[in-house]
Order: C-alpha cells, then sequence, then structure tokens
C-alpha cells in the first residue's frame, strides 16, 4: 500500500498502554506512525503548563514530532472503562498541545468515552478513520486486526516486561526472549501505565529492579474482578479507572501472592496524592500489611541516585522477611 | 448530637441559622486559622487540594469541641472533591475521632436518597417532631441570610476602591454580617440589612476615582474562601480595584438544583460556550468556565483578571495553561495565584501590588 503521510504518537501517557493498537491501526490504513524519542534530560522539558511530569512530557513529546508529521494523534480520552473516567487533564490534553504548538499542527483529538456502550470505541475509531481518509469498511478492518493484535500483545505482557528492556517493550516487532533463570523475589509494581514504563519518569526503575533480582508483576496480572473485590465496599465509589487499578490492585497483592509491593506515584498528580493518603490510612486502621510496601514520588527532579538506594533498601527489607518467613 | 459543617465564607451563617431555627444542637467550627491549615496539612499530603486540608481541620477542631456529626454537601466525579469525604473518613477515623456523616446529596436524586438511607434513619430517632416540623422554615431562614450576606459582600466589593480611609469597608462589612448572623426573626433580619447597607452606603467615599475592573476566577473554594485565599479579594479592593466574581454559594445551590435544565442564559452558560474556542471538552469543575470568563471580561472592558487556584489543582492547572494564551489573544492582563499552605501573605500582597501598578501603566499608556 502507498503511504498515506506520516502520523505522529507522542510517547506519553497512554501511549504505555495502548500504542501496539494505535499503530496497528494506522499502520494499516496505510500511515507512517512516527514516534517521539525520549526526553532523558530534564532540562529539555517543555514547561508550557505547570503540571504533574507525564502532562508536561506531552507537551514535550509533541513538540519533537510537531515538523516532522502530517497529524498527531492526541485523542481526547475520557472514559477507556464502561462505567469510569479518566483523570480530568486528560480531556483537555489535545486542546493544551493545541496551544503549545501554536495550532500550527493538525491534531486527531477524537474523544473516546466508552461509557457510551459497547461499540463506541469502534465508532470512534471510525471517526478516526474518516478524518484520515479512510473509508468505513478499511477502518472497520483495520480495527478489527488491531484489535487482534493487541489481545495477542496482551498476553505476553508479563514475559515481556520481565525478559526486555524497557524501552523495547511496546515493540511489537520485537519478540520476547525465552525466559532465563527464575527470580528469586515477586513484587508487584503498582501504578499510571506512565509512571512504570516511561524511563523518563522513572529512570528506568524496572532494569534496576530486575537487575537486583526482582520479578516484576503488574496490576495488568489481575482480572477486573479481582480489582473490584478490593474496592467494591467502600464508602464512596473511586470513578477514575486508573484509581481504582491502583487501589484495587494494591490491597490485592498486600494480601498475599508477593514479596512486596512498589507504589510509583507522580509528584503533583490530583490522583495519586489523594489516593495515596487513602491507602495509607485505610492500611493503619486495618492493622497493616506484613508484605513491604514502598512508594516512591517522581518528577522531573527526581535522581537516579536516589532511587537505586531506596530500591536497595526495599530489597533488603524483602528479602529478609523472606528468609523469616521460611 | 451535635452537627457541625466545614467553612465556606459566609456559609456559616447559613447553616448556623438552619441548626438554629430548627433547634438543632450544634457547633460551628473556630474561624479558620492558622492553626486549623496546620491540623490539615499535617493530616494529609503536599499535593491534595488545599480546600481539602482547610475543611479538614474545620472538621478536626469542631469534632475536638465535640461535635459528633458532619454535614457536607455531596459532590460527584470527575475531579477530586467528590472523594473528599472517603479519604476525610478514614483520616479521622485513624486519628481516633469519633463522628457521623451526613451527606447531603448535590443533587436530589432517588439513588442519593437510597444511599443515605441508613444514615438519614439514625438521625431520624435524634431528631424530635419539633425540629423537623420547624427544618423548612429554618431553610428558608438560612437562605435568607445567605442572600443577605451575599448582597452586603457585593455592596463592599463596590465601595471597597473608594473608601477614604483604609479598611473601613471591611470593619462595615463584618459588623453587618455579624448583625445578620445574630437575626433570630425574619422581622429582625430584614432590618439587620437595611442597617448593614446603610453602614456600607454611608461610608466616606471618594467618588470622582475611577477603580480598576477586575474579575476574580478560579476554583470555587479558593474564590470564595478568604481564608483560603488570603483575602485577594479585600486585598485588591483596597488597591483601588473593583473586584468582580460569579462564584458564590447561591450560584452553586441554584446550579445543583436546576442541573439538567441547563440554564440558557445564565453567565455560566456564557462563559462555558465562550471557553469552546480554546476547550473542546468539559475538563470539570470551574475550568472552562474561568476559561470563557477569562475572555468575556475582555470583551466586556475589564482591566483585569486574577485566576485563582489551590497548588496541584487538577483542571484549573489546565485552565492556567490555556489562560496564558487567553492573556495575549485578547490583550488583558492575567494573574494567576497558586495558593497552598504556605506563609504567603506577604507574597501574595506584593504580586497583587504589582499587578495593579502595571494596570495602572497599562491604563496611562491607553
Ligand atoms: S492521572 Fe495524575 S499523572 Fe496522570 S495526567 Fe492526571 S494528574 Fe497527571
Ligand atoms: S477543582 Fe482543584 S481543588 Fe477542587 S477538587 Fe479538583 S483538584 Fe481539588
Amino acid at each position: 500500500m502507498e503511504e498515506k503521510g506520516r502520523l505522529g504518537i507522542p510517547r506519553a501517557l497512554m501511549f504505555y498502554r495502548y500504542f501496539p493498537f494505535w499503530r496497528s491501526f494506522f499502520e494499516r490504513l496505510g500511515w507512517k506512525v512516527m514516534v517521539s524519542d525520549g526526553v532523558r534530560q530534564k532540562e529539555k522539558i517543555v514547561y508550557f503548563e505547570d503540571s504533574c511530569l507525564p502532562m508536561k512530557l506531552l507537551v514535550t513529546h509533541a513538540m519533537q514530532l510537531k515538523e516532522k508529521v502530517d497529524h498527531l494523534f492526541i485523542p481526547r480520552l475520557v472514559s477507556i472503562h464502561r462505567t469510569y473516567i479518566m483523570c480530568p487533564k486528560f480531556r483537555g490534553a489535545p486542546d493544551i498541545v493545541r496551544l503549545a504548538t501554536e495550532r500550527k499542527v493538525s491534531i486527531i483529538d477524537e474523544t473516546i468515552d466508552l461509557r457510551k456502550g459497547g461499540i463506541s470505541l469502534l465508532q470512534s475509531f471510525l471517526r478516526i478513520g474518516e478524518r484520515l481518509g479512510a473509508s468505513r469498511q478499511e477502518s472497520k478492518k483495520a480495527f478489527r486486526e488491531a484489535e487482534q493484535s493487541f489481545s495477542q500483545f496482551q498476553k505476553g505482557w508479563t514475559d515481556r516486561i520481565n525478559r526486555l528492556p524497557t524501552r523495547q517493550l511496546f515493540e511489537m516487532d520485537i519478540a520476547t526472549p525465552p525466559a532465563g533463570r527464575k527470580a528469586p523475589l515477586r513484587v508487584a509494581f503498582i501504578g499510571h501505565p506512565y509512571n512504570l514504563f516511561d524511563i523518563d519518569i522513572n529512570k528506568d526503575l524496572l532494569a534496576l529492579t530486575k537487575s537486583l533480582g526482582m520479578e516484576i508483576i503488574t496490576s495488568d496480572f489481575l482480572s477486573e474482578q479481582e480489582i473490584d473485590r478490593e474496592v467494591s465496599g467502600l464508602s464512596k465509589e473511586i470513578y477514575w479507572s486508573s484509581g481504582r487499578e491502583i487501589v484495587g490492585s494494591l490491597f490485592h497483592f498486600l494480601s498475599g501472592g508477593v514479596d512486596g509491593v512498589v507504589f510509583l506515584t507522580s509528584f503533583k498528580c490530583g490522583i495519586d496524592a489523594l489516593l495515596q493518603e487513602f491507602i495509607k490510612r485505610r492500611l493503619k486502621v486495618r492493622g497493616g500489611s506484613s508484605i513491604p510496601l514502598l512508594i516512591l514520588s517522581l518528577d522531573e527532579h527526581t535522581g537516579r541516585e536516589g532511587l537505586t538506594t531506596r530500591l536497595e533498601a526495599f530489597q533488603d527489607v524483602v528479602e529478609q522477611r523472606k528468609t523469616e518467613n521460611i | 448530637m451535635k452537627v457541625t459543617f466545614p467553612h465556606l465564607g459566609s456559609m456559616h451563617i447559613f447553616c448556623k441559622a438552619i441548626a438554629e431555627t430548627a433547634g438543632i444542637p450544634y457547633i460551628v467550627p473556630p474561624e479558620t486559622s492558622r492553626k486549623t491549615l496546620t491540623l490539615g496539612v499535617l493530616h494529609s499530603n503536599e499535593c491534595i487540594c488545599l480546600p481539602f486540608k482547610m475543611i479538614l481541620g474545620n472538621f478536626i477542631e469542631a469534632l475536638q469541641m465535640g461535635a459528633d456529626t458532619i454535614v457536607m454537601v455531596g459532590s460527584g466525579p470527575p475531579c477530586r472533591l467528590g472523594l473528599y469525604d472517603l479519604v476525610q473518613k478514614v483520616i479521622l477515623e485513624d486519628m481516633g475521632l469519633h463522628y457521623r456523616w451526613l451527606t447531603i446529596p448535590p443533587r436530589l436524586t432517588w439513588q442519593a436518597i437510597w444511599k443515605n438511607h441508613e444514615e438519614t434513619k439514625e438521625l431520624r430517632k435524634e431528631l424530635s417532631a419539633r425540629n423537623i416540623f420547624l427544618f423548612p422554615y429554618g431553610l428558608w431562614m438560612g437562605w435568607k441570610k445567605m442572600m443577605a450576606c451575599e448582597a452586603l459582600e457585593q455592596l463592599a466589593m463596590k465601595v471597597r476602591p473608594i473608601e477614604i480611609k483604609r479598611g473601613e469597608t471591611q470593619k462595615r462589612l463584618k459588623k453587618a454580617l455579624s448583625w445578620v448572623d445574630e437575626a433570630k426573626t425574619p422581622r429582625v433580619l430584614e432590618e439587620a440589612i437595611q442597617k448593614g447597607k446603610a453602614l456600607l452606603q454611608e461610608m466616606e467615599q471618594d467618588r470622582s476615582r475611577i477603580p480598576f475592573k477586575v474579575a476574580i476566577i478560579g476554583e470555587l473554594y479558593t474564590v470564595m474562601d478568604p481564608h483560603i485565599n488570603r483575602g485577594v479579594e479585600q486585598k485588591l479592593g483596597e488597591l483601588g480595584v473593583e473586584v468582580t466574581r460569579t462564584s458564590w454559594f447561591s450560584t452553586h445551590i441554584m446550579r445543583s438544583l436546576r442541573k439538567n435544565k441547563a440554564d440558557q442564559t445564565s453567565e455560566r452558560t456564557r462563559f462555558f460556550e465562550a471557553s469552546k474556542a480554546y476547550l473542546g471538552y468539559d475538563v470539570g469543575a470551574e475550568c472552562n468556565v474561568s476559561v470563557g470568563e477569562a475572555i468575556l471580561r475582555s470583551k466586556e472592558g475589564y482591566d483585569g483578571v486574577v485566576h485563582l487556584m489551590p497548588f496541584a489543582c487538577m483542571p484549573e492547572t489546565t485552565a492556567s495553561g490555556i489562560l496564558t494564551k487567553v492573556g495575549k489573544d485578547w490583550d488583558i492582563p492575567i494573574l494567576t495565584l497558586i495558593l497552598d499552605e504556605q506563609e504567603i501573605e506577604g507574597r501574595i500582597q506584593t504580586l497583587l501590588e504589582a499587578f495593579v501598578e502595571m494596570l495602572e501603566w497599562k491604563r496611562r499608556a491607553a
């Protein structure tokens, strides 16, 4: 198929969950997908607004791409669950990028709101396809194929996390290497996907963890029911899907199945700040958990050394507890 | 039983009037102070909303004074306000404070009433037939008083920039509000309102001054509560600025009462519509209204806009990014003030002085 043009996807926010899906959809429609590179130095971060680091990174990545592409793909993610919603900032994200890029690049900012019913995701993508000049049939076919390859991708997820360098996790063309030696410790990593997988945010904490002999599992590993069980009896329903996932999986893992739990938060993240307080207090009034919990707060000033020290100390605690329990 | 409620501007006058008229025992939390804030800060974390900390501090102080039932208007998605109660409850529990929590549903739906069913039943047991009988009357008194407070505050905003003796308006406003607060019957209340208005109107004024016109926009608790915003309204007024704001207790109550029949003529709707040039979706809380109001105020010939937001506030962070552009596109000075728990009174004063100086400079250049 001839190339229709270049479509840019900023390596930020929900890239760290849906990139394989997005990429196959656009490629099947004949677009060359361009992804922004990393940032590495904090001096390169664009301060359009004084937001949380993940949002600043979205703007920074969009700026990197703006001259190289025909369109930027920044969907307006209102809800990616049939009941629950995303953080309010996602609703304004395309608008922020539009202003930061001085309205100079076309932004595909289709609203995605899955509360509207089962086929609304397909419909959103049909509209996206339409904006890119694809017919309904073409878009529908591309959507189905993207769905398929994404579910294939998800199946191998836990293996990928543990066996591939973080930067390659979302490169579908790179196959997962065979299993090596089994790690002696198993640790759950909890947090917004970008906090877990963006090495500009967490200085590649995953690599460090693995090098210290810990196997990683994430909330992707749990079913929705398992997560719901932990948050269904609360006095108020947590209405952010990411928030539910964080609180639910955290309590789930703290009640067993892993040797330790790491919660990665973004400083200035409204959701993380509020839920973190809830988590700490609830654990306390319920008599705590015997499984070690490490909460790390990340922003552009976070240094690798500090993180390493804390992770190593955490590993000691985890190891000690494990030997005592044997 | 002793009920309590958080502070929010003059809202305590409203709550107190209801409880008092209906004969329900209550405790007004001590006026929000440094100590209140310190308590709130101590029991939460840096990036939690400043309103959350203030409210938490109010509750802690009231519970320590013997209150046992917290009454709070509920809220919902998409922002954090809707989950304040979830988190505050467990914090109070962890602190070993005992309380009952009564949520007034923000919208009266069956679902909301059902959810509160248990609490309401419990409460019924403690309320006498007399309490219940008098409640509607209490509500009426409360509403009357609230409207009176707002009228007085609006009047104060008008005369403050032209007062001859600096600080006089504030002194008189305080007195007038206390008369309203103390009134026990409709007749006395009516007198208090008239007397209060006269007190402000008869103050010595310099009518030759042409005050600057500035709109205060932003997160609603921060706009409405002088303790949270460290008296921005008063400070600006005393610098010779006639301040306008659209966030009032009554605005938000009315808004929640006719939520679904979107009022096409309301100011908020106009602001919301105006924001569409910049925002393609309702971000939540006051974000879109803030953006739209700044645009329309520029068109209406206002001299400037002061945008208030708590540190790490989600919707207003988005708004502030957009407002930088709005300010340029519409040639209107916009000052964003980020409020946190630090001792920032002095800094705010300096920023406001510089802002007003800039307005003077702009006026001279025009
Ligand atoms: S969820 Fe938190 S980190 Fe993510 S965009 Fe919202 S505020 Fe930022
Ligand atoms: S609008 Fe701001 S202050 Fe209010 S709940 Fe949301 S984040 Fe907190």
